[in-house]
């Protein structure tokens, strides 16, 4: 049998981000996308939500795409709720698209059309709120 | 929006008495009497109570720079500085290293690790001692290791079973024993009942059930993801012994004969100090051991229904067949 190794993510010398899995293996470096789209729906999973758009290109047709975004379960606790990506906002990502080249991406950078990060765009820390006591 | 300046600014008065305080609470644990009031909790049975809910979300390296030497402790005021750096100058780009190219920017979706509540200490390394790193790999496991990464290369996408068994939902890397921040979600609850202890990890949805009533291990033929484990109280801290583990994990390079062994102990109200030994002969010329706060946090632990929504597997594969079609067609 096969043994699955597990990446050594922590023996860098600060304590890395280690997202569930590589990204650079599902999204290609080389398909960079830019998209202005409408917000369809979100679906709050783990271990990625994914945020589905309406794009329409020059000539008027509308695509579908679906963007990946981060554990629902911190965005929760941060206060994003349904309603703070209601369907119909417009949001734009740039980013890279799959690598079997279907419609889906990742956003390196996503925001709301006016320019607002879709969260909170700079650090907030401590967020986990304080302890009960 | 005002909630994270709120935060920010909470932070920023309360960063550095928490670090200080948690260092305090250290050097109190060693030398009786305490100077505070605080009493340790205790559960019916008159064990230490260490349930609720806590992080081990760290920004402490496991290892220490090579260029601190023997030094094992920040001073307050060096702990204060290294901290102010790790949360105002550097990003979740930063801190995502040679991932960035192709990644989200973390903090975008409250993934960036100091965005939530992170147990400080003053330790400069998480490992202890005057050499505060992982000791050499024997030279069985340096060709282990090489043997299961020729194993592995130009098959790392052929299917699912290929894939890190983090990828595929069925523990996560830092899960252990022994628990590692994993980055963000890095939240455990602790239950306890007559005869039992368990520690759920957010990440990645388990609950280890670990007997505190004298029972032996599982016999060496049953064999665990998450491995054996045993508990049992020396003072006021429970020991938690774990063995049994399979050849499907391994810690920093370990086998399945890794043994580990965790100690818990409650040191003021917020804190818990968890430290834990791991010893694997075949691995390490000796064992070594490591030292972290868990810091009390709000719970509750939401799900992480890993596998259920887990495109990103489905994704990966099909982006490597559609690799292997343009390589086919050239």
């Amino acid at each position: 049998m096969r043994r699955a190794v597990w990446l050594s993510l922590l023996l860098v010398a600060r304590m890395p981000l280690s997202a569930h899995h590589a990204f650079a293996a599902e999204f290609d470096i080389n398909r960079p996308i830019k998209l202005r789209g409408t917000v369809t729906k979100m679906d709050w999973i783990n271990p990625h939500s994914w945020i589905h758009i309406d794009v329409k290109g020059p000539d008027g047709k509308v695509t579908s795409w679906m963007i990946e975004g981060g554990s629902p379960n911190v965005l929760l606790r941060m206060g994003f709720t349904k309603d703070a990506l209601p369907a119909g906002a417009e949001i734009v990502l740039e980013g890279f698209q799959a690598k079997d080249g279907s419609n889906r991406g990742v956003g390196k950078t996503l925001s709301f059309a006016d320019g607002r990060k879709l969260f909170l765009g700079s650090s907030a820390p401590g967020a986990n709120g304080e302890p009960d006591k | 929006m005002r909630r994270a300046q709120s935060f920010r600014r909470v932070l920023a008065s309360s960063l550095f008495v928490l670090a200080v305080g948690f260092a305090d609470a250290q050097q109190a644990a060693k030398s009786a009497p305490p100077a505070t009031t605080w009493v340790v909790p205790r559960t019916a049975d008159g064990h230490p109570d260490l349930q609720g809910y806590w992080t081990n979300a760290s920004i402490t390296p496991l290892q220490r720079p090579v260029e601190l030497g023997a030094k094992e402790f920040y001073t307050a005021e060096e702990a204060a500085a290294v901290d102010q750096k790790e949360f105002t100058e550097r990003t979740s780009w930063d801190r995502l290293g040679n991932q960035a190219r192709v990644h989200y920017d973390m903090s975008q979706f409250g993934l960036d690790v100091i965005q939530a509540k992170v147990a400080l200490s003053r330790r400069t390394s998480l490992i202890i001692g005057p050499e505060g790193r992982i000791p050499a790999m024997t030279a069985e496991a340096q060709k282990r290791q090489a043997a299961r990464a020729a194993q592995r290369r130009g098959h790392e996408f052929d299917s699912a079973q290929d894939r890190p068994i983090q990828e595929r939902c069925i523990v996560w890397a830092t899960e252990g024993p022994p628990m590692m921040s994993s980055g963000y979600n890095s939240n455990l609850e602790i239950v306890q009942g007559p005869g039992y202890v368990s520690v759920l990890e957010e990440m990645i949805h388990d609950a280890r059930m670990i007997p505190t009533d004298g029972r032996p291990h599982l016999p060496a033929s049953i064999r665990q993801y998450l491995g054996d484990s045993r508990g049992r109280w020396e003072g006021d801290t429970l020991v938690v012994d774990t063995t049994n583990f399979t050849d499907k994990t391994s810690f920093m390079g370990s086998t399945e004969n890794l043994h580990v062994v965790e100690r818990f102990t409650r040191i003021d109200a917020d804190t818990i100090l968890y430290e834990f030994t791991v010893d694997d002969p075949a691995t390490w010329a000796k064992s070594w051991t490591a030292q972290m706060p868990l810091t009390k946090i709000a719970g509750p632990i939401f799900e992480y229904a890993c596998h259920e929504g887990n495109l990103g597997m489905p994704n990966t594969l099909s982006g490597a067949r559609a690799a292997d079609e343009a390589k086919g067609a050239k």
